[in-house]
Formats: C-alpha cells, sequence, structure tokens
C-alpha cells in the first residue's frame, strides 16, 4: 500500500511540476492583477481581533477614506476597494490571508498591513513575488533597511514603511533629555522584542558617551500584568532613576503611568509615539496616573488640539459619513484614526503619481519618489518623502508635552527634528 | 471520542481536608506569612510587590474557585471558565455605556453570569456529561473558542475600559503606597468567598449542592434534585468566574478579550495547588501564585517575566507529582 | 470489519489526492496542503487520544518545537527541509516521551490541565531565549517552498505515517494502546507494562505533532513566530479529533479538512461579517459534533453504514 501511493506520488509529483510551470507560464495575465480600468483591488492584514485588536480603527479609517476618495470619483476614475482580513496578530494567520488575497482576490497591492512579525511573515513571498507590501503599520527599521542590504538572505525593494522608525525617535529623546538634564539618571521600561529593543539601542546611541546615565533597564514581555509591569517600575524608582522612558506598547504604557503615580514617584517621563494617543493617556489618568508634563512626540495632527485646520475638519467630516462608528473615537483623540487617515492619504496620492496606465514597478517608483507636502492629516510642515537614499518616508517628529490633568491634551512644543532614523 | 478511564469519585468526607497533612500544610503557611511580613517590614520594595501580588492573587483565586465549584459539582474542568469571565467584562462595558455606574453593572452582570452558566450546564454540559470527561472537556474547549469568537464579534477591537471601581485614592502605610483598588479588590473576592461558604455550609441549598455533587444516587433518593443541583453550581461558579474579571479588568486599566487567558492557568495551578475540591485551598493557592510570581520576577534574575507562564506549568507539574491531593484535598484513591 | 471496503477507500483517498492539484488553482492547492498538515496533527493526536485514551489540550507545544526544528536546522545550517521534518519527528518524539513521564502520575482532567500549560508555556520559551530563537520577531528558513512543494511532502508524508499508524495500531502495540484506554487496571493485570506504552504513545503522537509543526511553519513561509503557536492552535487540534472520532481515515480527513480549511471557507460567513466569522464558527461547530455526534464523522459513518446494512 505504502509503495503504491509513494510511487503514484512520485510521478504524479513530476507532472506537477511540469503542470505548475505550464500553469504560471500560460497564466501570465495581460495587464497588472487587480487594476480594470473601473476598479483598483487593494487587500491588507489586521488585528481586528487578537492581543492587538486596539488597533482596529486603523483599518477602518483608511477604508473611510477610500470610500470618500471613490465618492470623489476614485483615482483615474478608477474606484478602491481595500480588503482587509483579520489575522489576529498571527503570523500564521497572516500567511495563508495574503496568499488568499494575492491568488485569489489578485490584489494589486498589499497596503497597511500591520504588525512586524506578520509583515516579517509574509515579507519573503511577496517580494519574490514582485508585489507591492507598502505602508506597513509597524515603525521597525528593517523596512527602511533591507531596501539596499540584504536581509533574510535577500533585498526587499517592494516593502516599505511609512512612520518614523523606532530608534530615531529615541534618539530626539535622547537629545532632549541631555539638552535638558544634563545629569539625568535614566530607567527604561522596554518590550523584550525587537521593538523594544529598537527604542533602547536608538536611546543609548542618542545618549552616545553618555549611555552610561542608563541607571536600569527593565524588559517586560506582551501580555504581562499590571502588577508585573508596576513591580518593574518599583524597581526602576529604587534603582535610583530621576528620568523614566516608557518604550512599551499601550496597555503597558497606560499601566506603567499608574503604577509610577501609585508609588509616589513623579520622574521626568518619555511615552514612545506608539502609546500617545490621546485614549490611551486618558485612560491612565482616569486611573489615578497623574500625566501632566510627561512627553512624546507625534508625526500627526491632532483632532483635539487643531481642530480648526482643514486637515482635521476633512476628517471629521470622512469619519462622520464613513465610519460614524468611530465619531466618538475620533472626537476624543483617537491618533490611529489620523493615522489611518493620512496613511490611506499617501497611498491615494501614489496612485496618482503613479499615472493612469498602472502597474506594480509603477506604485513602488512612485512610493519611492514622493515628496507630499500637501497630506492634510499629518502635522502641519512636516513633509512625506522618499528618495532612492531616503527610505523612510516619514523622518520628522515634533515633541508633545501633557498638559491639563487627568482629562488634558497632549500640547507640541519646540521644533521640528528632521532626518529622524 | 473514546471513554477515557473516568477517576473515581471522591469519598464522603464531613470534613474538606486531609487530615493527616493538613497541621504541615497551616505550619508552612503560617511560615510563609511571616516570611512576607518580616520581608515587607524590612524593605519597602518586598512590601510594595506584596502588596500587588496579594491583589492579583485574589483574582487568580477568585477564578479558580470558580474552576472548583465546577469541577466539584460535575467532575469537569471548564476551560471556559476564563472566557466566560472575559465575556463578562464586556457585558458589564455595555452597561456601563447604557448608563449604569460601575456597581449597578457589576451586579447586573453578576445577575447573567448566574443565568448564563445555569443555561451552559443545562444545554452543553449534561448532554455530554455521563459520556465521558473528555467529552465534556471538549464541549468546555469549544466554548472558550466560541465566546472568543463572540466577543471579538459583538465588542472586539478598539480602545475600552470600565471605570475604575474604588475610585483612585491611595493609602500610604510606611512609605507603601497601596492602592485603594488592591483593598478592594481583595476585600470583593474574600467576601465572595465567605458568601459561597456560607451558602454550603449553612443553607439547604448548599447541603444539597454538596450532596448531589459527592453522592449523586443518595442525594436523588432523599429527593434532592441533581440536576437542578448541578446546574446551580455551574451558574455560581460563572459568577464567581464574572467577580475575577470583574476585579481582573479594572486592575489592569482596559479592556482587552485576551485579558483572562494568562489569568486561567495561574487559576488551573492555584486551584490544583489547594487541592482541586477546595474553594478554601483555591483562594489560598491563588494567594500563593500571585505572590510568589510578583517576587520571584523581581528576586530570582533567571526567571524573568517571560517565564511566568513556565514557572506555573512546573507549579502544576510539581504539586501533581508530589502531591496530587495539593494542600486542602482529599487523597484521591487511586491504585494502578 | 472487511479490508476490502477499507482499502478501495484508501485507492479512492489517494487517486483523488493525485488528481487535485491539475483540476485546482494554485491557491486552492495550499489550502488541501494545509488539511493535509493537519491530518498528521489530527492522526497523531487520535492515536493518543482515541486509542489509549490520554487526553492532550497541549499538541499545539509539539507543532512548535517541530516548527522550530525546522526553521533553526534550516537558518543555521541550511539543512534540507525535509531532513528537518525528520530531525522534528525524532525530537518531538523525545519531548513527547518526556511529557508522557510525568503524565503517568496522572490522567484525566489532571492530564488536560497539565497539557494545556504546556501549551501556553512553550511558545513563551523563544521569547526567553531569543538569540538563538528569534524572539517575537520569529526564525525565517533559508528557503520557502511553494504551494505545490508543499503538497506533495504534505500529503506524501501523511501516507507514509498513516500507514505508519495502521502498522502500529493493528499489532500488539496497539492492542496494548486500547487496553490501557478501556480500562488501566485491567490492563496492567493483563500484563501490559504502563509506562511503556503510555509515554510512547505520548512520543508517537508528539512525534506527528511535530512533522505537522515543522509543516506549518513551511505552510507560513517559513517562518516561525511564538503567536503563531497559541493556545487556540491546540484548540484546533483536539477539535480536528473529536469532529474526526475514531479508526476511520474519513473521519480523520473530516476532522482535518474542518480544521484546515474552515479559516479560510470562514471568512464569508454571512451576518458575522468577514473579521470574526472564523471563531464563532469553529467553537459553535465543535459544541454541535459533541453534542450531535459523539462519535464524530467516524461515528457517523458508522451509523449510516449500519443503516444501510438494516
Amino acid at each position: 500500500m505504502a509503495f503504491n501511493r509513494r510511487k503514484l506520488g512520485a510521478v504524479f509529483g513530476a507532472l506537477l511540476v511540469t503542470a505548475v510551470v505550464a500553469g504560471a507560464a500560460g497564466a501570465s495575465p495581460q495587464g497588472t492583477p487587480g487594476v480594470t480600468k473601473k476598479q483598483i483591488v487593494i487587500g491588507g492584514t489586521f488585528p481586528y481581533s487578537g492581543p492587538a485588536a486596539l488597533y482596529k480603527t486603523i483599518p477602518v479609517a483608511e477604508q473611510a477614506y477610500y470610500a470618500y476618495l471613490n465618492a470623489k470619483g476614485g483615482v483615474f476614475h478608477r474606484q478602491i476597494k481595500d480588503i482587509t482580513v483579520d489575522d489576529q496578530y498571527d503570523p500564521s494567520q497572516t500567511g495563508p490571508a495574503t496568499t488568499k488575497l494575492v491568488e485569489q482576490d489578485h490584489v494589486f497591492a498589499i497596503v497597511g498591513s500591520l504588525g512586524t512579525a506578520p509583515i516579517l511573515a509574509t515579507w519573503n513571498y511577496l517580494n519574490q513575488r514582485h508585489i507591492p507590501q507598502v505602508l506597513v503599520a509597524t515603525g521597525d527599521a528593517y523596512w527602511g533597511n533591507c531596501v539596499h542590504h540584504k536581509c533574510q538572505g535577500s533585498t526587499k525593494p517592494w516593502t516599505l514603511g511609512w512612520q518614523p522608525d523606532y530608534p530615531g525617535e529615541a534618539k530626539i529623546y535622547a537629545h532632549y533629555i541631555l539638552g535638558h538634564n544634563s545629569k539625568a539618571k535614566i530607567g527604561v521600561l522596554y518590550q523584550n522584542d525587537a521593538y523594544g529593543k529598537n527604542y533602547l539601542g536608538g536611546l543609548k546611541s542618542g545618549l552616545g558617551s553618555n549611555a552610561n546615565q542608563i541607571v536600569d533597564a527593565e524588559s517586560y514581555s506582551l501580555g504581562d500584568s499590571a502588577q508585573v509591569i508596576a513591580a518593574h517600575v518599583v524597581k526602576l524608582r529604587a534603582a535610583g532613576a530621576d528620568t523614566f522612558a516608557i518604550f512599551a506598547t499601550p496597555t503597558a504604557t497606560i499601566q506603567a503611568l499608574v503604577a509610577r503615580t501609585l508609588i509616589g514617584w513623579s520622574p521626568d517621563t518619555y511615552v514612545n509615539n506608539v502609546s500617545s494617543n490621546r485614549l490611551f493617556e486618558l485612560a491612565a489618568g482616569k486611573n489615578g496616573a497623574s500625566l501632566n508634563g510627561i512627553i512624546s512626540s507625534t508625526y500627526t495632527a491632532s483632532p483635539t488640539v487643531q481642530p480648526n485646520l482643514p486637515g482635521m475638519k476633512l476628517a471629521v467630516a470622512i469619519i462622520h459619513k464613513y465610519a460614524p462608528a468611530l465619531d466618538q473615537s475620533l472626537a476624543a483623540g483617537d491618533g490611529n484614526i489620523i493615522y489611518g487617515l493620512a496613511s490611506a492619504w499617501t497611498f491615494a496620492d501614489a496612485l496618482k503619481h503613479a499615472g493612469q496606465n498602472l502597474t506594480r514597478a509603477g506604485l513602488m517608483h512612485a512610493l519611492r519618489n514622493m515628496k507630499e507636502t500637501n497630506n492634510p492629516f499629518i502635522y502641519p510642515g512636516m513633509t512625506v518623502q522618499t528618495s532612492k537614499k531616503r527610505t523612510f518616508p516619514m523622518e520628522q517628529l515634533k515633541l508633545i508635552k501633557w498638559s491639563g490633568g487627568a482629562g488634558g491634551d497632549w500640547h507640541a512644543f519646540g521644533k521640528i527634528y528632521s532626518g529622524v532614523h | 471520542m473514546a471513554t477515557a478511564e473516568s477517576s473515581p469519585r471522591p469519598t464522603f468526607r464531613s470534613r474538606g481536608t486531609d487530615v493527616g497533612s493538613f497541621p504541615v500544610v497551616v505550619v508552612l503557611l503560617v511560615a510563609a506569612a511571616a516570611f512576607l511580613l518580616v520581608g515587607s517590614l524590612r524593605s519597602v520594595t518586598f512590601a510594595q510587590l506584596t502588596v500587588q501580588g496579594l491583589a492579583l492573587g485574589a483574582v487568580y483565586g477568585s477564578l479558580a474557585l470558580a474552576l472548583v465549584l465546577v469541577y466539584r459539582a460535575t467532575r469537569v474542568i471548564n476551560f471556559a471558565q476564563g472566557e466566560l469571565a472575559m465575556a463578562t467584562t464586556y457585558i458589564a462595558w455595555q452597561l456601563v455605556q447604557w448608563g449604569l455606574s460601575y456597581w449597578e453593572a457589576f451586579f447586573a452582570t453578576l445577575g447573567i453570569a448566574f443565568v448564563l452558566g445555569l443555561v451552559l450546564e443545562i444545554v452543553l454540559i449534561r448532554p455530554v456529561l455521563h459520556r465521558s470527561e473528555i467529552a465534556a472537556v471538549i464541549v468546555t474547549v469549544g466554548l472558550f473558542i466560541l465566546v472568543d469568537g463572540v466577543v471579538n464579534w459583538l465588542w472586539g477591537g478598539g480602545f475600552k475600559s470600565l471605570p475604575p471601581p474604588f475610585g483612585t485614592k491611595i493609602y500610604h502605610v510606611g512609605g507603601v503606597a497601596i492602592a485603594r483598588l488592591y483593598v478592594g479588590m481583595i476585600v470583593v473576592v474574600l467576601v465572595s468567598v465567605v458568601l459561597v461558604w456560607v451558602l454550603f455550609r449553612f443553607t439547604k441549598l448548599g447541603l444539597g449542592m454538596r450532596a448531589a455533587a459527592i453522592r449523586p444516587a443518595e442525594a436523588a433518593l432523599v429527593g434532592v434534585r441533581v440536576d437542578r443541583m448541578l446546574a446551580i453550581g455551574w451558574g455560581l461558579a460563572t459568577v464567581l468566574g464574572a467577580v475575577a474579571g470583574l476585579m481582573a479588568a479594572p486592575s489592569q486599566y482596559i479592556l482587552d478579550p485576551t485579558l483572562m487567558q494568562p489569568i486561567l492557568v495561574y487559576a488551573f495551578a492555584a486551584a490544583v495547588l489547594g487541592g482541586l475540591e477546595s474553594p478554601a485551598g483555591a483562594v489560598v493557592g491563588g494567594l500563593i501564585i500571585g505572590v510568589t510570581l510578583n517576587l520571584i520576577v523581581q528576586y530570582v534574575p533567571a526567571i524573568t517575566s517571560e517565564l511566568q507562564l513556565p514557572f506555573a506549568f512546573a507549579v502544576l507539574i510539581v504539586v501533581l507529582l508530589i502531591k496530587p491531593s495539593g494542600l486542602f484535598g482529599h487523597r484521591e484513591v487511586r491504585r494502578v | 470489519m472487511s479490508r476490502l471496503p477499507a482499502l478501495v477507500s484508501l485507492l479512492v483517498v489517494a487517486g483523488v489526492l493525485a488528481v487535485l492539484p491539475f483540476l485546482l488553482s494554485a491557491y486552492n492547492v495550499s489550502l488541501v496542503a494545509q488539511v493535509g498538515i493537519f491530518f498528521i496533527g489530527v492522526l497523531g493526536l487520535n492515536i493518543l487520544t482515541g486509542y489509549t485514551g490520554q487526553i492532550s489540550i497541549g499538541h499545539g507545544a509539539f507543532m512548535a518545537i517541530g516548527g522550530y526544528t525546522t526553521a533553526v536546522l534550516s537558518r543555521d545550517h541550511n539543512t534540507n527541509l525535509v531532513v528537518t521534518m525528520l530531525a522534528a519527528f525524532a525530537l518531538c518524539f523525545v519531548f513527547g516521551v518526556l511529557v508522557g513521564l510525568p503524565a503517568l502520575r496522572f490522567s484525566g482532567v489532571y492530564l488536560a490541565l497539565v497539557t494545556f500549560a504546556l501549551a501556553v508555556s512553550v511558545p513563551q520559551l523563544p521569547l526567553k531565549w531569543s538569540k538563538f530563537l528569534g524572539g517575537r520577531d520569529g526564525v525565517q528558513t533559508s528557503r520557502t517552498v511553494s504551494h505545490v512543494w508543499l503538497y506533495g511532502v504534505a500529503w506524501a508524508a501523511s501516507a507514509i505515517l498513516f500507514v505508519l499508524a495502521w502498522l502500529i495500531l493493528r499489532g500488539r502495540v496497539g492492542r496494548a494502546f486500547r487496553a490501557v484506554r478501556d480500562s488501566e487496571i485491567a490492563a496492567v493485570a493483563s500484563g501490559v507494562e504502563l509506562p511503556v506504552y503510555k509515554t510512547l504513545a505520548f512520543g508517537i503522537s508528539a512525534a506527528y505533532a511535530g512533522v505537522a509543526g515543522s509543516l506549518f511553519v513551511l505552510a507560513t513561509n517559513g517562518f516561525a513566530a511564538p503567536d503563531e503557536f497559541s493556545i487556540v492552535l491546540s484548540l484546533q487540534l483536539l477539535v480536528g479529533a473529536a469532529v474526526a472520532g475514531l479508526g476511520s481515515l474519513w473521519g480523520i480527513l473530516a476532522g482535518a479538512a474542518f480544521v484546515g480549511l474552515l479559516p479560510s471557507v470562514s471568512t464569508s460567513v454571512p451576518v458575522i461579517g468577514s473579521d470574526h466569522g472564523r471563531d464563532v464558527v469553529f467553537g459553535a461547530a465543535v459544541i454541535l459534533v459533541m453534542l450531535l455526534l459523539p462519535g464524530g464523522f467516524a461515528g457517523l459513518l458508522a451509523r449510516i453504514r449500519r443503516l444501510a446494512r438494516a
């Protein structure tokens, strides 16, 4: 029995290879996949559920923007159809989901997919097939660095990030800390993965010869309880830190902020951009954290502090019309919605620059030669820009400081930092 | 699924403890308490960590208690217990959205949880109970996935949080900051344990439930509605799970569908440590696990926070190998 | 039961599987390859749970070990991927036996608890030893495979492992397993060395899970990361085994197809919508199967056969 089966398998295996080669040769499509005269189909994977479901508002905002654009006639009379799939932040689901988007739904590009590990699980597949994987929603340095350098055996020219990378952001905090308090004794709380280590590394390199001012760096695990986070905070205080850098995802950041107040500790505190969505600080405030003076950074405009900017008015109008479920979140200052709109705006902008005769290579060319000075959703005065040398689209940040207590808000101060990475 | 060899029901005892090892256990617990006290007096950090550990341990304890109640009633480990607790936190959130205060929502949710548990036992567990314990376990596994899916479908994603149930006041005791939240959590859990104890010990319903769990045939003969008792057992367990969830969610500050998954594992460890049959044991086990984890991650360099779950696994294995009846359990008679 | 129908079904399955790639699109080939992967996992778990009566809610842990074996060997030594699968088989056999040893002391719900805790613990280890095991950012194999490669290898492995299971189960070992399941005390009385057979059953089923894990990682473009091996994966295997029922090739195929295809099929569930259909359908289906089809798919087939005969 076994022999028969295996022999059969071998014979059929050989046949299969022939069939597939033939199939691949025969199946090469005339036009660009996912693009017709009337439509552009794109796709993306997002954590609608699971441990990172906090970010669900991003794809909803992106789809709202495309709906708005479609109502205005689309791009070159093509409607944008964005198929999003829930991967629960689990790479083993991102893989098949991406395969389905590419091979079943025949998407033109993967746009905005979220999370470092999910991207790492699919970038080989997409780059081998020359399918754009662009504006990925993670700030790891890979997406910029691996365009020209080999990562996991090959360069990844078809993968592109959008937001400023984590080490660059941390460097800005380092410069600010040294200028603000040159004798600062810094305690760091960071997540025990590439994300957290990217930040810690950036902080160290920003501090340069003063890196020994980091008196303690505590790592935590995603999913740790508030009490474990609090234990780390207790330890940082005990180590004598007077400056506290929180390089953590939102939940842990909220927990660290509450713990810091709970134990009556009031160091200069820095929160990474990932967790500076106003909703998170409000939640921390509601649970007793004192927030005034905390510093973070931003690259998007604020719907609550700058409501009169045309971009923010537009945001409110778009969300109200196409994703009314998010009205309340946006009114409370959910920066992720603005992020989604801004990123979708960049994609639509690139489509325009790629021209009427849309191809995948054409899209990448457009995305690699951007100079967006008029993205209405990013911080006024900033530019989304790429070139052969410049592989991180957003390289600018503005520091923000919290004031107004538990119901307060972030207020920008100081100059716009450029060349962040 | 095939029938697994079913574990024999424990013999009826009027006292829920293994008399032989009881004094030893008490001495050990007193020693542990003394250790914590001395440590706390010597180091503020140690004291701080102990307090936080106790608060978290209370949550583990109350979920463990829910597991124990289900196990006593139906000999089933309810793997969905944590997810049910998580679901109740979302129900409470919904009620708060509709205008209830935290505490109104809290008690309304407990009521809903009771009905939910009752219905689940009748509709899902009872039909498979006679078949095998594996069948019942698989049903609870299905329930785990189903509840997860339904919660994500109805409420998942985005940012949600419950209002702080005990305000944000902080007490200072000799340099140690104790959030009122922590005190409240411990009190709520202890009160619910006492209520369960009173119910079992002093009410006719409790007596009926104990009889139905331990000697169903005899109980039925004397007129106890065994079926009804088992269903009530599940209802009560779901209520306790809800207490765990409604204390855990505010103590983590945000709602998260994965909230209870690690907590379930610690509750397993707590329940087994306490003896799987003993309500008091479950709570003591929860407190021990909570405090130990918080201290060990801080003071034992080799055990970093990644190893908390493996640590709970190790506790399970070690307890089951060395003293399967746990700290407060019966000695199970089982010869092979 | 007579031999002939079994042989016929085997041939039919093999024939259909051999022809399928010619009929299906590349994407559907990858889906059927997924089914092959879960076929191996469910088959292995069936040996432990179905034949030996030992429950495991933790076989995702062995899939993780198998998957990381493949990923690390390929990354560090560029090892042939099929060889890494053999390594995963061997390594997981050893780990299975190691887990089986303490499991000798407890059964039933206790075993369920321990294996559950195992399943949530193992994915933490790559985070702890992140230099070697990649942390949350995972381990990437040095080469990736096509859908057709995956299909061919997954189903070839399925066939080999199915025959192996058949050889094991029909003989003395299989009789001992069943004796352990039906009554441990009676088994010991009739001379079955309980520790040997219980640990052996654990070892074998873990080895099968290891191969499945190895293929699972290859199906994820050769990327192994802790989040892939969440508790839900273990639950899925158990669900597959429950749907499969006992002792039927068709049953295991049904169980594997259920687990392997549902995620992609359920994205188009009406009402619930594309985003959350998977878990709702999964959970509801498991419960329904347990309530309505106690013997799983195999039991259903047996019942139909009996009806047909009557």
